[in-house]
């Protein structure tokens, strides 16, 4: 079958348009619609668990003030916290979210090949969050085991929730990998089987590919931590041994016999580092689009971007035990992963180099999502910097389990993608509702949130260096814990609790530009990409008119010596002085 | 793209560098139950990997699988006979469904339909023959997830959960077979074409080959 | 797009079917005849891989697919392969722990007393 013959397929695409509100909002088949219910479960699963993360700072900034923190909880909100953080938050707004709204638009398709399947997706997504959220309405609450949920304490007496509460987290996750599988495998085969004419792999924008390869990865980790879970299930219900090895527990000889805790930890981090990247990889390709646009400038080196992506995604499948240099695994392990792990930062630094060679003498705009941008790589890189102490063997012992730890991977994947999820948001807005966000609220919640951040995680970095433990309740009367850790813990929290409270700025922004911001247009921004050439805003079901739009020249046709506009579309055919210049892309 | 290099003239980087599609000629569905394909191939190498973990760390003798599942044939021990049996029979089943594709190609909608019933058949009767195999597993040598009378514990978990795992695969596969053949029966691919019997094809050797890979490892180890 | 799917000579499949069976039967005979040690793994694998190499490369079509297909699917289980290869150094080493925690008689549960 010739490749033109797939384009009138996809044109003529059957939409199953909405009959009414229930089909239009609630089982609705429209990408974008998807894209905003996986965008709103997500911020409001994720306000949970920022609450809850100002409940931890409660306790350790002021320990034993509050009655309702007990350790019990305490380990219940840390849990929480980091897995309602990683999965459920960024992983199904960065994909979900994103991915659903993005890669059609951006590859000229009218929708995911599969929208029926992609509707699925968020109802099973949305089925995990309840399941999750329900651990807290069972007998013993939420489990307490630490996101990383290492067996064999996180199924024995002692952990808070481990009766109910690890069950349900299990289920939720295996639930939620199925739903990612179905919104991902959509993802995937539309990226490679249904661009429109003239979009080549290498003329998408980096958004769709760092969407793209943070899908794979997804496809192939989430595997393991989906494996994991059924036997940790069958380990907790019926009394395998696949995790547990004899244990004495409580004085009680227990009937678990020659298991591998291990090999928990082994599969766990073959799907956790890879996830690293899955929150990542669409970060780094949406915050390449973020910076070119608002620098009215072309990526700088765009070829070396996408093929970072790719090296990123393939080297991050064989790094996962630096996770685990005090684990007690094979003495050899340490060097070889030691090794990869410093290879794969150089693929990372490329990137940060190209942001950074990007901004360089651009004509940059100070926007609210170029402030997000420009936040992010500075983040970036201080988070990515303390990842090479991290990742090498030596190093990492003597901070593993400290707050330096806490302090690294809050900065390199914690905050770094929010501050592009919030750039992005920022960005993308204007298009999905028409409507500018407010300039005014969206610079006082940036200057906070980025400040805040800076208060709250450069002391933590200290905190590590002078050896103060992470997920300890209360340091209590411990001789290692320096006077002046006791302040930099109150100073903290106080930073912690005013960001959090200040995200409301953002929330209100978003409700009141819905009905109050300023029209936006279609191409508030003067941007390239397809998703800004629709033929309305916000674009109708289908997207696009009659025909799909033909793609001429990358998305990155920014200040074009010799041009009129500092810009050109995606779909403006090349000119005659273009092709005699030697321009060919 | 104007530079064309030396590269360019490879099929496969050509094929990449193309625009619309990568896989040139591809059905949608295709593509897509080729990718779950390889995300179902991490599940099934990870209940693997963690077989292979527990039984090179375990202390304790594993029972011998050639003795554990034999039957007896004519008063004689044949070790493995249902297990063969069970392999042959999936075999068969690939068999007609690649048969089934081949007709459906043809545009033979009636036995393309047929032979999609046959494997649903033959896949019915592996998923029979499973639940004897567990029977007698369970009750006549006393195995359990948790723990058996020859050796390490992780025996039966491992086995239980990878064939249980397999056999829910098949009884799904199954399903699938029943319902696309019956649409193909009526003809409601007349017009979009029969790439639909491939894809499912595709799952059902797939569901095969995982097979072989759990005989040689489980049964033959 | 209907008629131009693949489209094999039907003896294809039925030479494929009559090699599976024989594989299939050999594999089967590795165990029944009890070979034992290397000749046994190295029989029981090539079995298996040409047992898996048919069932991809001609019921599955492989064989027949474009290049950037077959790489695509082929490639990526790459990474399996080092999962399997660290887990089996793992597992040695795991096992030697043990073997030398719990000296000559692995049996005894519960652990005894830590010696330090």
């Amino acid at each position: 079958m010739a490749v033109e013959a797939q384009i009138p397929y996809q044109e003529a695409m059957e939409l199953h348009d909405p009959h009414s509100w229930i089909t239009k909002y609630w089982f609705s088949q429209d990408h974008k619609v998807i894209a905003i219910q996986y965008g709103i479960t997500a911020i409001g699963v994720g306000l949970v668990a920022l609450v809850l993360s100002a409940m931890m700072r409660l306790q350790l900034g002021f320990p034993d003030q509050f009655d309702f923190i007990d350790p019990e909880a305490y380990y219940q909100f840390i849990t929480m916290h980091g897995m309602i953080m990683v999965i459920y938050l960024l992983t199904a707004l960065l994909l979900g979210g994103f991915g659903n709204l993005l890669v059609p638009l951006m590859c000229g398709a009218r929708d995911m090949v599969f929208p029926y399947v992609n509707m699925i997706s968020y109802h099973v997504y949305f089925l995990s969050v309840i399941i999750l959220l329900a651990s807290y309405f069972v007998p013993g609450g939420p489990t307490g085991a630490g996101w990383t949920l290492y067996p064999p304490q996180a199924i024995l007496t002692g952990t808070p929730g481990v009766d109910w509460g690890i069950l349900l987290m299990l289920g939720s996750l295996a639930v939620f990998i199925v739903a990612f599988t179905m919104g991902g495998l959509n993802y995937v085969t539309t990226i490679l089987q249904a661009r429109t004419r003239g979009m080549t792999l290498m003329r998408m924008p980096l958004s769709v590919w760092g969407i793209f390869m943070a899908t794979v990865l997804g496809l192939l980790a989430f595997p393991a931590l989906f494996v994991s879970a059924i036997m940790m299930i069958l380990d907790k219900t019926i009394g395998t041994s696949f995790f547990m090895p004899a244990v004495v527990s409580i004085g009680d000889s227990l009937d678990y016999s020659g298991g591998s805790p291990l090999l928990f930890q082994h599969l766990f981090w073959f799907f956790g580092h890879p996830e690293v990247y899955i929150v990542a990889l669409p970060a780094f390709g949406i915050v390449s689009d973020l910076i070119s646009t608002h620098a009215r400038k072309n990526i700088f080196g765009y070829r070396m971007m996408v093929w970072a992506i790719v090296a990123i995604g393939v080297l991050s499948f064989i790094v996962w035990a630096h996770h685990m240099y005090v684990s007690g695994m094979h003495p050899w392990f340490g060097f070889f992963f030691a090794t990869t792990t410093l290879i794969i930062a150089v693929p990372t630094a490329i990137k940060v180099y190209n942001w950074t060679l990007t901004l360089w003498r651009a004509n940059i705009h100070l926007t609210v999502p170029m402030l997000f941008a420009i936040a992010f790589v500075i983040t970036f890189v201080m988070g990515g910097i303390t990842g090479l102490f991290l990742g090498n063997v030596i190093v990492d012992v003597p901070l593993s389990d400290t707050y330096f730890v806490v302090a690294h991977f809050h900065m390199v994947m914690g905050v770094s993608p929010i501050l592009v999820i919030f750039g992005a948001i920022y960005h993308w807005y204007p298009k999905m509702t028409g409507k500018m966000l407010n300039d005014t609220l969206g610079h006082i919640h940036f200057w906070v949130t980025f400040l805040g951040t800076y208060i709250i995680y450069y002391p933590m970095h200290y905190l590590g260096f002078v050896g103060v433990p992470r997920r300890y309740f209360a340091n209590g009367e411990m001789a290692i814990i320096d006077e002046s850790v006791i302040m930099l813990n109150q100073t903290i929290t106080i930073a912690a609790l005013i960001v959090g409270v200040f995200q409301i700025v953002f929330i209100w922004n978003l409700i009141y530009s819905y009905f109050k911001g300023r029209d936006a247009g279609p191409n508030p921004w003067k941007a390239t990409s397809l998703e800004w050439q629709t033929p309305e805003t916000p674009p109708r079901h289908g997207n696009w008119a009659e025909k799909l739009p033909t793609v001429h020249r990358w998305a990155y046709d920014y200040s074009v010596p010799g041009m009129k506009d500092d810009f050109i579309p995606q779909t403006e055919p090349r000119t005659a002085e273009e092709t005699a210049a030697g321009r060919t892309e | 793209m104007a530079e064309a290099t030396g590269l360019r003239n490879l099929q496969l980087v050509n094929d990449w560098a193309d625009d619309v599609a990568v896989f040139r000629g591809v059905p949608w569905g295709k593509a897509m139950m080729w990718i779950f394909l390889l995300s179902d191939t991490f599940i099934f190498t990870c209940f693997l990997t963690s077989y292979m973990t527990v039984r090179m760390t375990t202390a304790e003798p594993w029972p011998n699988p050639s003795e554990v599942f034999a039957l007896e044939a004519f008063g004689v021990p044949v070790p493995l006979l249902l297990i063969a049996i069970m392999t042959f029979i999936l075999i068969t089943s690939s068999g007609t469904m690649a048969m089934a594709v081949n007709m459906g190609y043809r545009r033979k909608r009636v036995p393309a339909a047929l032979l999609m019933l046959v494997t649903a058949v033959f896949g019915a009767m592996f998923v029979g023959m499973q639940m004897f195999e567990w029977t007698k597993l369970i009750v006549d040598e006393g195995v359990r997830p948790w723990g058996n009378p020859m050796g390490a514990a992780q025996f039966g978990s491992a086995f239980f959960m990878i064939t249980g795992f397999h056999g829910l695969h098949v009884s799904a596969g199954v399903v699938y077979l029943i319902i696309v053949a019956v649409r193909v029966w009526r003809g409601r691919y007349e017009e979009k074409g029969y790439d639909i019997i491939e894809i499912t094809g595709l799952y059902w050797h797939f569901v095969d080959l995982v097979w072989v890979f759990i005989f040689a490892f489980f049964y033959l180890w | 797009m209907a008629d131009t799917g693949q489209q094999h000579p039907i003896s294809v499949y039925f030479w494929i079917w009559a090699l599976l069976f024989v594989f299939s039967a050999a594999s089967y005979m590795v165990d029944y005849l009890a070979f034992q040690g290397y000749t046994r793994w190295t029989l029981i694998i090539i079995f298996m891989m040409l047992k898996a190499g048919f069932i991809v490369a001609i019921f599955m079509h492989m064989r027949w697919e474009r290049v950037a297909l077959i790489t695509a699917i082929l490639v990526p289980p790459g990474a399996l392969l080092v999962l399997v290869g660290l887990m089996a150094m793992e597992s040695d080493y795991t096992w030697l722990t043990r073997v030398v925690h719990f000296g000559a008689d692995p049996a005894p549960v519960p652990l005894p007393p830590p010696s330090h």
